[in-house]
């Protein structure tokens, strides 16, 4: 069994030093691994990234990251994810990595993802230049997500997890308003974990979504927004076959 | 002849909400997960934010931006306890 803790969306200030830092330092009670599923600052700058680093350095367990769109705000993800790594986080964006959890390797592929929308009501890769870049930013994080579940796949892993900040469903972003699912996630990014393959996706971004969905192909989707999940983290087990 | 304006747009409780939840977003809190809704007779304001010191902010934005409106407030602080159970995931 692989015990994957995971938690998005957290959201981190100059006064949010140290609230989560009392429940992450009982992680190797309950987890192999802890899974960021990105929106780690408010806006993305090395100031709230230094408070993200701090909170997560020298946890128990392996910390992998996804980037959100807040961590993207001041334009500077790259310095974002420095500061992060050099805390010991790898932080994912088109790549994937293989996690030792007491001997059982554990793949990890992660994107955050972008919009674009759900099966039926999704934007098109056509009219105006900033349209179709739109949807094409959006397969090109879907296409990395695809590549590295599929060079996991080939790392004999016991379990594969697609971590990402946008949603692949639209299951998780119940109780969101319906305008703007478009903006919460994209199909794309569901169509690359199921023909890649994964035993569970974790996401954030949606904050009044809700936990549980399900990919066209059957892979368990978990929306692990702070405000969703209502806690420091969650848990899930998983059970090798 | 242009139409009547029976108020003016800055007046307009629609666009007042919209331009507060520009307020949260492009202020210190940078802040998209508060939900600002028209009802009728009232405003509300909902969503959990990160931290006291954020739903302050929140509240205070409220204040400033739909003064003299009847707002509900429903703004939480986001829970940090550590999980009491896992999930099993067979």
């Amino acid at each position: 069994m692989i015990r994957v803790a995971a938690v998005g969306d957290i959201h981190m200030g100059p006064e949010s030093q140290g609230v989560l830092r009392p429940a992450f330092d009982t992680l190797s009670d309950c987890a192999d691994l802890l899974l960021l599923a990105g929106d780690l600052t408010r806006h993305g700058t090395p100031e709230e990234a230094r408070v993200v680093a701090q909170e997560v350095r020298d946890l128990p367990v392996p910390v992998v990251a996804v980037l959100g769109n807040h961590d993207h705000h001041d334009e500077q993800p790259e310095k974002v994810a420095a500061l992060l790594e050099d805390a010991g986080v790898r932080v994912l964006e088109g790549e994937g990595t293989v996690v030792e959890c007491g001997g059982t390797r554990v793949g990890v592929a992660g994107t955050k993802g972008f919009g674009g929308g759900f099966v039926g009501r999704s934007a098109g890769e056509f009219g105006e230049p900033l349209m179709k870049e739109f949807v094409r930013y959006s397969r090109r994080c879907a296409d990395g997500l695809r590549s590295a579940l599929e060079e996991l796949g080939r790392q004999d892993c016991a379990a594969r997890v697609a971590l990402t900040h946008f949603s692949p469903v639209a299951d998780t972003l119940a109780g969101e308003p319906l305008e703007i699912y478009p903006f919460l996630g994209s199909y794309l990014l569901a169509e690359a974990i199921d023909t890649a393959g994964a035993d569970l996706s974790v996401h954030g971004h949606a904050h009044a979504g809700s936990e549980h969905g399900m990919t066209a192909g059957g892979v368990r989707v978990r929306n692990v927004a702070q405000p969703v999940i209502r806690r420091a983290f969650n848990v899930y087990h998983l059970h090798e076959n | 002849m242009s139409g009547s304006a029976p108020e003016g747009a800055g007046e307009n409780v629609e666009y007042r909400v919209a331009h507060f939840r520009d307020r949260l977003a492009a202020e210190e809190l940078g802040e998209l997960g508060v939900r600002a809704e028209v009802r009728p007779g009232a405003v509300v304001v909902s969503g959990t934010v990160p931290s006291a010191e954020c739903r302050e902010t929140v509240l205070r934005t409220v204040r400033e931006e739909l003064a003299g409106l009847a707002v509900h407030t429903d703004v939480l602080v986001a829970e940090t306890a550590t999980p009491d159970h896992a999930e099993e995931l067979p």
